[in-house]
């Protein structure tokens, strides 16, 4: 699964570990993040992510 | 003593200016001082809509007591935690300990971080669209993360029409009395105050503020209250345009900017001729800026504004100049896009700042850089002075 970096902050999502302090379970691809998810640092949302 | 200003029958303007103070955020020059705005709306319950730096507390204090005569303080609606608003919200809550802090679940951590875990007693998170209707008033609460930090929302009130919209739409400089935009003459007396917080406080986060730009487009908004600078009752839709331009990356002037960094003289008078060739050329309001003499803040709020961009960089210690070097990184940290580049070096032995400077330049989105570069060995010779007038009508296209 792919890793993805926000544009803005530099947080890397890792679907590996997933985002457990906001719910999102390890092994959650980056496509089945809830559409509501925010970056966990700097809260924008899924459309200012790239692919790592 | 207090002295509060009536924005309409029910919310007031609180706030206060320092005149005083040389660097806002202990970086950027505020030569005509800056204000800290807060709100206050009075009704069946009493709401303040964020609060101040240190530096006017006293004369906020006075305003909130003196409209609350005795009152109580019911909410206080928290947009931006940055301590230049925030620094004064514990003395209030301590003042007003029954009021209900609001702010976005970002804010709570960061108001944590702040001050205290204490603080946390007196919050009340809100979520994006989230309502609270006091009777009169009703207000919405909208996300705007990294407008400029990640926790900041703006407020809408519906009775009034009011966007409360945080740092967006702010600007330097103090309120001398008039508080409303079309009691000034904003456009040739502000405007360039305005476009120089936006750039450089809020100018990396385009992409940000255009998602809030679309927010706001679905509120019926007739006033525009900023956290700093005049509040916006008229021609709102003229100042929006302006942020919705900035805030893509696109220029305003089709005119060239010149950043030059010198030692003695010779990068300068590189600059200077091409400024000379250029207006030549037909340029108009050509704008040339010293590094080393005119603050950063001001040439990356031109960097925005002009299309055309050109940096004449001396070699320093196999490097580049360190105002030089200070500028084109706050340049690619704003991720300033859309621009036509030239490039003039300097060096009197290994002239490699050219080079490097393209390296630091090479992130930014959309750019047309001009080649090749001019390099001159100290001084300007006749072989340089040939193609310093090639780059100039090279920048005309």
């Amino acid at each position: 699964m792919k890793k993805y970096v926000c544009d803005v902050c530099g947080y890397v999502y890792d679907p590996e570990l997933g985002d457990p302090d906001n719910g999102i379970a390890p092994g959650t691809s980056f496509e089945d993040l809830p559409a509501e998810w925010l970056c966990p640092l700097c809260s924008v949302g899924k459309d200012q992510f790239s692919e790592q | 003593m207090f002295q509060y200003s009536k924005i309409t029958n029910d919310v007031f303007y609180v706030g206060g200016s320092d005149t005083r103070i040389a660097l806002f955020e202990n970086v950027y020059p505020v030569p005509k001082g800056i204000s800290y705005n807060s709100y206050l709306i009075k009704g069946e319950k009493n709401i303040l809509l964020d609060t101040v730096d240190k530096s006017v507390f006293d004369a906020f204090l006075s305003n909130v007591v003196e409209l609350l005569s005795g009152e109580n303080l019911d909410y206080i609606i928290v947009n931006h935690v940055e301590p230049d608003h925030c620094a004064t919200l514990e003395k209030v809550i301590k003042l007003y300990p029954t009021a209900k802090i609001l702010c976005s679940a970002k804010a709570l951590g960061m108001l944590k971080q702040f001050f205290n875990d204490d603080i946390e007693q007196y919050i009340q998170t809100v979520a994006e669209g989230e309502t609270l209707s006091t009777g009169t008033h009703t207000f919405s609460f909208y996300m705007a993360p990294m407008v400029h930090w990640p926790e900041v929302m703006v407020t809408y009130e519906t009775s009034n029409k009011i966007l409360f919209s945080a740092d967006g739409f702010g600007t330097f400089g103090a309120l001398n009395g008039n508080i409303f935009a079309d009691e000034v003459d904003f456009e040739n007396k502000w405007l360039d105050e305005a476009r120089r917080y936006y750039t450089n406080i809020v100018g990396k986060y385009g992409p940000q503020v255009q998602a809030l730009l679309k927010k706001a487009a679905t509120l019926d908004v007739k006033y525009i209250c900023p956290l700093h600078g005049p509040i916006w009752r008229e021609n709102l839709g003229w100042f929006i345009d302006k942020y919705d331009k900035w805030s893509r990356y696109e220029s305003e002037e089709d005119s060239v900017m010149i950043a030059y960094s010198s030692v003695y003289g010779g990068t300068e008078n590189a600059a200077k001729i091409l400024a000379g060739d250029l207006a030549n050329l037909g340029f108009k309001n050509i704008a040339l800026y010293d590094v080393s003499v005119t603050h950063y803040s001001y040439i990356i709020a031109d960097a925005f504004k002009y299309s055309h961009l050109v940096f004449a960089v001396n070699t320093y210690n196999n490097g580049i100049f360190p105002s030089m070097d200070m500028l084109l990184r706050a340049i690619k940290e704003h991720a300033i896009q859309n621009k036509t580049i030239g490039i003039i070096e300097n060096g009197s032995w290994a002239p490699t700042a050219g080079k490097q400077t393209i390296e630091i330049l090479s992130s930014l989105k959309n750019i047309t850089m001009i080649e090749p570069m001019v390099t001159i060995k100290s001084t300007v010779k006749e072989a340089d002075r040939e193609n310093l007038l090639n780059l100039a009508k090279s920048l005309k296209g």
